[in-house]
This record gives structure tokens, sequence and C-alpha cells, in this order.
């Protein structure tokens, strides 16, 4: 399932953090890359076209990722989607948030290319399944 | 001496993008005093500290995530009206903010920035605690500032509350929630920062592991504030070239023209290399020539486009300059006591990016201008029969290939004869000039170096070396600046700008056949300069334009040719200290150059060169630094001398 040509969705509405994470995604090998500045936006991506993996923000205008995430599990084409969270608050109940509406992981800012990478080997470990 | 080698590209991404966001910040902070209750603003400037947060995070700017970390949490609480916006907690905020951007200034030198005044952040962790923010005393703040490390380490502990004890309490809610494999669930993993070699070098304290990692990464800097301290207050000088960004931002949209319209003149060259094999062979029939005129004209709109294009790539909305000027506004009016609201338009106005940068420091003088000396105090206004608030207005329009930028106040108005009275007891003109000047002239004055209208020098709006640096500055520009005012009424700057430096449209004049540019901009008309027309004052030549009298230049004079023959124009030239008539032989006409730059020689007066449209090179003159590098005296008597001999 690690295939490197994984198309990925990064969602954030601070285009510099968006590249940090699309450059240590590329660090870890995958460069199918593409992003969305808000949860609208990688909303009407995703309906639009193929992704393998969500990696999203939490605050966010419009649209915020635990509503972007919502909105992913309630759609019947997306719902299988691994999402994995993004966020600076490591607090026990956005973390029980994001776990209570699905979320496939959950990553705290900032963070290495090996956390990054050690959190989407359990993703594909629980996809391979 | 990089603290970020590596990230260099990062660092600049992210000073260009928070920047602008903490200038967002700034603004919405401005209009937060107005509607304190305003959830949308709350949740904006929430989101504005959490953002610049994360990607301090990344770049491992502990000092600026601990800061924004309690800002942060402060809107959070203040969303969630757990507590009461004050305006002492403001003054907190608002001085939060002016140290981040302290930070950024510390971060665009790619220095790590100094830990915030640990006076800041213990008023705001005073709110946070539910106390009002005491003012903390300096004693404390060399307390504290003698252990750096202690303040951000309380700062993560707060910022990261899953110690290592809730660490397995976490991990079975999450699988009893979750039904399924957890995520990883190691904090210590989770808060590690990207590790950057030449920050981590503290000591890791061995007392909480857990949270110890983002404190690796705060590097004391004992005493370094230089940099910071520099910056906000020298804004013009040295330190504030190296802020400059270096970065722009573009619509793809007009990337995509530019390439456009590179690809069309690649096809049109093509067809042009085609003709040039058909005419060298010889086939000149009508419809090949026909073509080639076709092909040239065709090439002819596509440049012009593309340079447009180009052009358009470097404008920038001017409302990133503008956005902030409403917190300087409100900072100042503050510590007046007036009541002042500093009303924006024209954001989406574009100009030029490198005028933008060059702009800031004549606006921001503008601006203080307005508030310190247009706008009278709340009482002088009730006096006057004026609402307490007054209004500065700071707009922003496109008028043909200008931009017009104007500052407006409903203040106490300049009066023309105050401003004479001044300028004759500073000195700077004569009782018999300030008597010849009309208002509109004595308005002017205001512009002249060592001017000031208050008699008591204000640490706000300067030291009357002001206003002529301002328009100095707008002159660099190739603008130019006015004055309105009505005494009472209020007064109003207006700033008169070219959309972009990069084509200057002159007028070639010809000295002994050799073309020169002049700036089009500083001439006002062309008048033939007969022997007749031409009379000595005080040794001088001169020559009466409508009862203007103007001392007469010779641009050969001014290069150091020799004076062989009576120049046969005049061409009348405005500079920014006075009018003269510069002498020519003749003139070819206006044009639309690009100039080039000289390098390794730099000959006075000359700003630069271009290529006229046969292919000679044209050099641009500076009228200014021609004018400043020749004795002005002996330049002029002597012309005047050649002058008068002639006429004898």
């Amino acid at each position: 399932m690690s295939d490197q040509n994984m198309r990925f969705l990064v969602v954030d509405d601070f285009s510099t953090m968006r590249r940090i994470v699309r450059n240590l995604l590329k660090e870890l090998g995958f460069s199918n890359v593409d992003e969305a500045e808000d949860g609208q936006v990688a909303l009407h991506k995703l309906k639009n076209s193929q992704f393998d993996f969500v990696v999203t923000d939490w605050n966010m205008p419009n649209m915020t990722g635990i509503e972007l995430l919502k909105a992913i599990r309630a759609d019947a084409q997306l719902k299988h989607l691994p999402v994995m969270m993004v966020t600076a608050e490591a607090k026990k109940e956005n973390i029980i948030e994001a776990a209570t509406a699905g979320a496939s992981s959950y990553i705290v800012k900032p963070f290495t290319a090996a956390t990054l990478d050690e959190k989407l080997k359990k993703v594909f470990a629980t996809m391979g399944k | 001496m990089s603290d970020f080698s590596g990230m260099d590209d990062l660092l600049q991404d992210f000073l260009t993008e928070a920047s602008d966001l903490l200038a967002d910040v700034d603004n919405k902070l401005v209009e937060l005093e107005k509607r304190p209750n305003d959830k949308a603003l709350l949740n904006d400037i929430f989101r504005g500290f959490h953002t610049i947060k994360g990607g301090a995070g990344f770049l491992n700017v502990d000092p600026m995530v601990s800061l924004c970390h309690r800002t942060e949490n402060l809107f959070d609480k203040l969303r969630n009206n757990e507590i009461e916006l004050t305006l002492e907690l403001m003054d907190v905020i608002l001085a939060a903010t002016g140290v981040v951007r302290d930070m950024f200034a510390a971060l665009s030198m790619a220095r790590m920035p100094t830990a915030a005044d640990p006076a800041i952040l213990a008023a705001l962790d005073d709110v946070l605690q539910g106390k009002s923010p005491a003012a903390h005393s300096s004693d404390e703040e060399t307390k504290v500032e003698a252990v750096p490390v202690q303040a951000p380490a309380q700062a993560t502990s707060q910022a990261q509350p899953i110690s290592a004890d809730e660490g397995p309490d976490w991990q079975q809610l999450y699988e009893a929630l979750t039904e399924k494999t957890p995520a990883p669930v190691s904090p210590v993993l989770e808060v590690a920062p990207m590790k950057i070699e030449t920050v981590v070098d503290a000591p890791q304290p061995p007392a909480k592991p857990v949270l110890a990692d983002p404190m690796q990464a705060l590097k004391p800097v004992p005493a370094a504030p230089a940099p910071v301290a520099s910056a906000k207050s020298q804004a013009s000088t040295g330190q504030q070239l190296a802020a400059q960004e270096t970065t722009i931002r573009i619509d793809t949209a007009r990337l995509d023209q530019v390439l456009n319209l590179s690809g069309e003149i690649g096809l049109t060259k093509n067809r042009l290399t085609t003709l040039r094999t058909d005419i060298l062979s010889g086939k000149m029939d009508p419809n090949t020539l026909k073509a080639l005129d076709e092909a040239i004209g065709q090439l002819d709109l596509l440049v012009s486009d593309l340079q447009n294009a180009v052009m358009k790539t470097r404008m920038q909305p001017i409302g990133r300059l503008f956005q902030k000027y409403p917190r300087l506004a409100r900072d100042l009016a503050r510590q007046l006591g007036k009541d002042v609201e500093l009303v924006i338009s024209g954001e989406e106005t574009e100009l030029d990016k490198t005028m933008l940068e060059d702009l800031n420091d004549p606006l921001v003088h503008l601006v203080r201008n307005a508030v310190d000396h247009g706008v009278e105090t709340i009482e002088e206004r009730i006096a006057a029969g004026k609402p307490p608030k007054a209004v500065v207005e700071l707009t922003a329009t496109q008028v043909g290939d200008h931009i017009l930028i104007e500052i407006t106040d409903d203040g106490k108005g300049m009066r023309p004869d105050v401003i004479r009275r001044k300028a004759v007891e500073k000195g700077l003109i004569d009782l018999e000039a300030a008597n010849s000047l009309d208002d509109k002239q004595s308005l002017q004055l205001i512009f002249m170096p060592g001017f000031s209208t208050k008699d008591q020098i204000s640490s706000i709006s300067g030291r009357g070396v002001g206003m002529d640096v301002v328009r100095t500055n707008i002159q660099k520009l190739n603008g130019r600046i006015d004055i309105q005012s009505v005494s009472g009424e209020g007064s109003r700057f207006t700033i008169s700008l070219p959309l972009t430096l990069a084509i200057l449209p002159v007028l070639v004049v010809k000295v002994m056949d050799q073309p020169f540019a002049v700036p089009l901009a500083m001439v006002r008309e062309i008048i033939p300069v007969r022997s007749d027309s031409i009379q000595e004052v005080s040794g001088r030549a001169t020559i009466v334009v409508r009862d203007e009298i103007l001392s007469v230049r010779s641009l050969a004079g001014l290069l150091g040719w020799p004076e062989d023959h009576l120049p046969s124009f005049g061409v009348l030239m405005q500079t920014a200290e006075h009018s003269f008539i510069l002498a020519v032989d003749s003139f070819v006409g206006r044009d639309d150059v690009v100039i080039k730059p000289l390098q390794n020689i730099r000959p006075k007066g000359v700003a630069g060169a271009t290529l006229s449209g046969d292919g000679s090179i044209v050099l641009v003159l500076d009228m200014e630094d021609l004018l400043a590098s020749t004795n002005a005296d002996s330049s002029a008597i002597k012309t005047g001398r050649f002058l008068t001999e002639k006429i004898a």
C-alpha cells in the first residue's frame, strides 16, 4: 500500500506550512502531492480528482480540518480515505475529537520526517489489513 | 553567521507570509477595540497567532512559539468569554504583537530572536491565570533574564499538556474510542522538533525529559538585543535593507501570460527568420515585404505586451503597506490622548514592488504627522464644534499611468501666514521673499530642510527633518507631493507616483549632436532661446518666462564641455529645489526608455544608459546629481559670461 506514487492532498491555510509538509513527504519519497488552502477547497479537489491520502491542518478559515474530516467520513465516495490531522493542539479534548470523527492519525507540530514516516507507516499498516 | 543555514528559503517564505498575517492581526486588533465582542474577529486573531506559532515551531524559533502560544491561548479564552477584553489587556496584546514583529526583524537577518521581554510574558501569564495584567517591574525582568530558559519552559509545559504521566491514559482512551490500533502515542516523538544543529546546543535538563525537547532548541542568547532594537528604531537605515523582502508572490495567471507572450514572440521570430532567408536570397516582391511589415508590426505589439506583463509580475497591492498603518495611528493617538480613526481605501491599487518598499517611510511619516500635528485633541475638537473622533483618510487610486496617494485629515489645517512667519523666524527665507509668496507657495515651505511648525520638538513626529526627507524620498521615486490645506478644516497631502520605475518617460535632447535623456517628469515646457530674451541678473544669465525669472544653465556647461555657440532651445526644468532653464542645441522628442545602470563606472550626473531607436547609446541624466556635482554658481556665471559676450 505504501506506494511511492500515492497521491497526497496537503491542506493548510498557511502556504509555508504546506511547503514544509510537502518537503517532508518528498523526503520520504512521496512526490505526488497537491495542496489546498482550506477544507472547502480540499473537499472540492477530493470530489473531482483521485487522492490516496489527506494530510490536513486543524485550524483553517471557511472550513476547518475537523469539519473536513467529518465531511470526508460522511461522503460515500471518500469515507475510506486516510486522513491525518496535523495540528499544534496537543490537548486531550482535541485528540479525542479527532479520533471520534475518524482521524486515521494525529500528528503534533512541529514534527520531523522520521515522525511523519512512522505515523504514515502505522496508517499504511492499518490500511493494508 | 546565519542561525538558519539550509533553511533560508523556508525562512523567507515564512517571513513573507507570517508578516502579512501579523499585519492582518494588528489591523484586526484595532478593529477589535471598536467591536470587542466580535466572535469572527476573535477567531481570526486566534488563528493568526496559532498559524505563526505553528510555522515558528518548524523553524525552531522558540521565543516566538512561546510568545504566540500565550497570545493564542489568550484569544482562545477571549472567544470563549472566559476573560474580558480590557484596555490594559489590549495594551499587553499590542505590545506582544510588537515583540513578534521585532522577532521577524531579527529573523529577516537570519538571527535567532531573543526571548520576549519577561515582563510581557508574565503579564500574559497573569491574564491567562485570571488575574489582571499587573505591571511587572524591571527587577523581575532582570531576574528572569538571567535564566532565559525559564520562561519558555513554562510555555512548553502549557503547550504540551500531555506529559509522560498522562500518555498511557490517552492511549487507553484512544483505543476505547476507536476500537482499532491507535496511532503511536508517544508524545515525546510528537513534540520532537526538527533538528537544527546550530540551534540545539543547550544542555538537556534531566528533570522533565518529555517536555525538554522544544526547550533544547532554545538557544539562550544572552546580550544581543542590538539587531532587534535597531531594526525597530531606525527604520530607514541599512538594517532595513536586510529586512527587505527578496521573494515575491505572483498570481500564476500573470506568469502564464508572460509565458504565452514569450511563446508568441518566439513564433514571430521564426516568421522573421524565414522572411530574412527569403529576402537575402533576393526575393523582394511586394508580398514578402508586406509580410515583413506585418511580422514586425506584430513583434512590436507583442514586445510591448510582454513588457507590460512582466511589469505586472512586479506589481503588488498597496494594501500590503497600508495595513500596517491603522495600528500605527491608533498607538500614536492613544499616546497623545486623541481619538483618531484611520480610514483606508484603494488597498487593491497596485504599485511596483520596489516602490512599495521605498514608500513606507514617507507614508509612515505622513500618517504620524496627520495624527500628531494635523488633528486636534478631543477637547479642542469639541470646542471647535467638530466630532470628538478625528478621521484621517488614506486612499490610493490609479489615474492613467500614475498612482495617487492621498492622506487627508479633518484637523486644524495649516495657516499660510503662520508658516511664512515661522520660516522667516527660522531664517529659512527672508522677509521679502516671504511676502512675495502666495498661500499655495507658503504651504510648500514646510518641505524646506529645518522647518518644523512645532516650537516644541516632539518625540513623535520628529525634529523638523521630516517633511523635506519625505519629499526627497518621493522624488527619488520620480513622484511628487503636494499639499492642500484649509485652516480649521484640515489638510491633504497628495503623492503622485509613476506606476513603475522600470520604464522612464524621457525627453531626448542634443548637445553638439550627442543625445542625452532627461526625465520627462521634470520637464515643464520647451522654449526657444534667443539672444535678445536673455537678461543678465547679477552676473547670471536669466530668461523671464511669464513673469518668473529663471536662471539659464547650459547643458554643455554642466557637462564641462566647451560653450562656443548659443544654445537654441531651453528646457524648463522643475527640480525639487528650484526651476531653471536647461539650454540645449536641439531636441529629438519624448521616448519611453529602460534604463540600464552603468557597470563599474559612475560618472557624475548620469543615471544610466539606454539605447535609442537607431541603436545609438543615450546617456540618461540624473539632473539632481548633475546640478549638485557642478559648482552651481560658477557654472551659471560662466554661462552668463558666455551669453553676455554673445550679446555684446
